[in-house]
Order: structure tokens, then sequence, then C-alpha cells
């Protein structure tokens, strides 16, 4: 016996097919969502970002790699931290086999994050990822789409109770909760139109919960996430779980 | 100048505010389906299969790994295709490996179905380099009972599938030549994800979705439905192997 409500097939099926009526409006919403991201205006970036990625410097346009979108993943790991959020390396994991995909949709996928190239490439290597990922220390690349915090703006946070997550987060980054915040997740997206190249969209905090594909995965699953009063999360780097 | 419309950061954050409520409205709809769907019924599996898996032969319950909820996704490669799976079911496949390891950690085990023979699927899965379980339902009764694949007379029935098969459109001729089988063989299989629980030695079936749901559809749909210019209506999908450049 299970402590779950259990039916028959035809109990299943009629309540199936009442969700199924449900989650089909959901997928026509989403449809209209993707429109109307499309429909945002483009902002022409100005700024020369410059990068330091595994082939040397590179512009924003360079990292296109002769395709017309561009899309960043803003990976939070910090100049002096001693490895990569585990969360942003479990959306890597699940970001890397997109990689060739998108590419035959005129579509280059990477990383970015503050710390220094040689650091990001040693932490990829151990990872076992392909997808490049290039280091914005030298500019205000992240500062000027919002995914890097002074410490000014995190003032209000810090002095109030940190949560458990970004404790251990921290812990496992080699960095302190105000050095953790200080990165932001999110996602940049970008075109390259007559050698000028504009912001399309950016997203972070919620709007990153796609990236997370295993949490897609677990919402079909029969228990869901059965995250209820678990914390610190439970993510943590795919070479560090217990046994 | 491109053709799409061009703005300061000012109009294109009062734009993106606007996005940012309907993006939130969307996310909490999507919370409340989620528990709705944990709050389907479980149906208790009465009958007892037997699967070819790369470790011998395996139970519904065996499948479950000792953990206790199992997520399939039923790869499109039936006995028929001589060319491999549909190269849209891989590419979907191409983005499991990711999650595998930490759903293993949250007591999911991920896995997939398909109706080819073992030893097929077993190469597959290695010119692939996939590393999640690969299991052939072929032979079993388990595919038709879940609705996983169609016996030739249910689709000779179903209008669509006759439609496809008599009058297909180009991308569809293209797809049989990839999996290597005549259309009214390929499409006897269906691209669905589907749930099972254990609990106390029973196994529970809990959920089912099948395509046209987004789910059923590579993860890198999502961002794409991000990127600045609409992807083409084309259907047509290749393995990350055979891409034409």
């Amino acid at each position: 016996m299970t402590k779950h409500r259990s039916g028959t097939q035809e109990e299943w099926q009629a309540e199936r097919n009442e969700l199924l009526a449900q989650e089909k409006e959901l997928t026509r919403r989403s449809d209209e969502l993707a429109r109307k991201r499309r429909e945002l205006p483009w902002v022409p970036v100005e700024q020369d970002y410059l990068f330091e990625t595994d082939g040397g410097t590179k512009t924003l346009a360079d990292l296109f790699d002769g395709h017309s979108q561009l899309l960043v993943y803003h990976f939070m790991f910090g100049p002096d931290w001693s490895a990569g959020c585990p969360v942003c390396s479990s959306i890597a994991d699940t970001l890397n086999p997109q990689v060739a995909h998108l590419k035959a949709k005129d579509t280059t996928l990477l990383l970015a994050s503050r710390a220094p190239i040689g650091q990001l490439l040693a932490f990829k290597e151990r990872m076992g990822w392909g997808i490049d990922w290039v280091s914005s220390a030298g500019s205000d690349f992240n500062r000027d789409i919002g995914f890097l915090n002074t410490e000014e703006e995190l003032k209000p946070f810090l002095e109030g109770d940190i949560p458990v997550t970004v404790e251990q987060n921290a812990r496992m980054c080699g960095t302190d909760a105000g050095g953790y915040v200080t990165e932001g997740p999110g996602l940049s997206v970008y075109a390259r139109s007559d050698g000028v190249v504009y912001r399309t969209y950016v997203t972070s905090a919620r709007g990153l919960e796609p990236a997370m594909a295993y949490y897609g995965l677990l919402d079909r699953t029969p228990r869901g996430r059965d995250e209820q009063g678990s914390e610190p999360m439970w993510i943590r780097r795919h070479d560090e779980y217990d046994s | 100048m491109p053709e799409h419309k061009i703005g300061t950061r000012e109009e294109w954050q009062a734009a993106r505010d606007e996005l940012a409520k309907l993006e939130a409205e969307q996310a909490d709809r999507n919370k409340t389906i989620k528990e709705k769907r944990r709050a389907l019924p479980w149906v208790p599996v009465e009958k007892e299969y037997q699967f070819d898996t790369e470790d011998g032969k395996k139970t519904l319950a065996e499948l479950f790994d000792g953990r206790s909820q199992l997520l399939a996704y039923n790869i499109m490669f039936g006995p028929d295709y001589t060319n491999g799976a549909c190269p849209g079911c891989t590419s979907l496949g191409d983005g499991l490996d990711g999650s595998l390891v930490h759903l293993n950690h949250r007591d999911v085990t991920l896995l997939c179905f398909s109706r080819a023979p073992i030893e097929r699927l077993t190469a597959y899965k290695e010119r692939m380099g996939w590393e999640f379980p690969y299991v052939s339902t072929y032979n079993t009764e388990f595919p038709f009972d879940f609705e996983l694949a169609l016996t030739e007379e249910q689709a000779r029935q179903i209008p669509e599938i006759k439609e496809m098969v008599e009058n297909p459109p180009a991308w569809l001729i293209e797809w049989s030549r990839q999996i290597g089988a005549e259309l009214k063989d390929g499409l006897r299989e269906g691209p669905t994800w589907i749930a099972f629980a254990r609990e106390n030695g029973t196994v529970y079936h809990t959920y089912t979705v099948r395509a046209p749901d987004p789910f059923v559809a590579p993860y890198f749909n999502f961002l794409l439905d991000r990127t600045p210019k609409p992807q083409p209506d084309e259907p047509r999908t290749f393995r990350k192997d055979e891409y034409p450049d």
C-alpha cells in the first residue's frame, strides 16, 4: 500500500485528461511569451568589452564565432574563489551537451565569469565540459547588465539572516557569503547584424529555472522537487556527491 | 541596420519589466500545474514485465535500481529502424546525461526505453556517447500496455498516421530515410515520457506525457525560445554526428 491516493486506470485517465487541457494552455502561453520576448527592442552595445579566452583576447562580436546569435550564461565564479558555484556547475552540466545543436541553429552558447581565464579552464577540465568559457575580468561586462553587485548594494542582505544555502555554497567556493553574492547568475542574449552587436534579452533568478534541466525532469516525477524544509540545498558539483 | 526595432536601454528596460510580469505569472501557473500533476492517483502495475538491459533481464521494479522513482523517455527506435533512432529523440537524449547524477541523488532513476533489440540500443548508445541506462522493451507487452507504441492494426486505424504515411511532407520522407524504415513502421513508436513510483514492493504508474507537449522536445528549445530570431518552422533534425556542415 502507498500513502499516496491510488486509483484505477480509468480514474487516472479522467484526471490526466483534465490536467492535459491545462498543460496545453500553459504551452500556448509559453509560445506567446517567446513571441513577446522577440518583440523587445534591440539595444546596441556601445562599450568595447574585451574577454580573455583560450584563443586570446576577444571582443563581444568575436564571441559570436561567425553566428548571428549569442547566448551567454553568467557563471558565478569570482576572481578569488577556489572553485565555481555548485549550482552554476549543475547548470553547466545541462548546457554543455546543447552547444553542437545550437550551433546548427546559428547560435553560439558559452559561459562567462569574472575569474581569470586560467582558473576557468582548469575548472572546466575538472568538470569535463566542452563548452567555451570566457573571462570578463578586464571589463564592466557583468556590472553593466546587473550581474555584479557592490558591497553597498549587498549591505541590507548581508546584515539580515543569511540563508544556510548561501553560506554553504560560499564555503564550497572558498569565499564568504558577501563574496558569493557579489557575483550574480544570469543569461544574456545578443544579436549581431551588419557588424553591430545588440543586447536583446537578459534574465536572472527565477527566469533561470529552465536552465536547471533536472528541475524540469523532477517536475514530472511522482514526488516532484520535494524540497520543502530541506535546507541547505542538495545540489553538489557532479564529482562531489557523497557515495 | 537590422529590420528589428532598435531601442535605448531605458526603452528596453521598460518593455522588459512588463514582460517580466507575464513571465512571473507563467511561473505561478506552472507551479499550480506541478501540484496537480503530483496529485494524480497512482495506478498499481499488476503485470510482470521482463526487459532486456545492458546487465541482463530485469523486471520493472528492478529498473528502479533501488530508488523510489523512475522517470523514462521512450526514444523512437523500433525493431524496423535500420539506421538508428529518431534524430529528434536523439537530440533530446543528448540532454539527459547532464541531469543524470543530480536526479540519481534525488531518489530518481532516469533511463530511456526503445523497442529495438538491446544489442542495437547498446551500439547506438555507444555511438552517441550516452551514459543513461538504455532498456529494450523488445518482445514485451509493455510499450503497447502503456501506449508507447502502436500495433500495426492500431496504426492503420489512426487517420493522422494514415495521412502521414500516404502523403508525407518532405521532412518526413527525409526522416524515414534517416531512421531507415518505412513510415508505416517508423510512426508506430511514440515519443513519450513516463513516470513510475515504487513503494512497499508495489510499482505504480504515475504520469505520462507525449508530443506535442514541449517537454517532449530537446532541452535546447528553452534556449531558442529566448534568442532574438525565430527559428524556421522546420521540423527537420539531425543527430549530432550527422550535421551537414
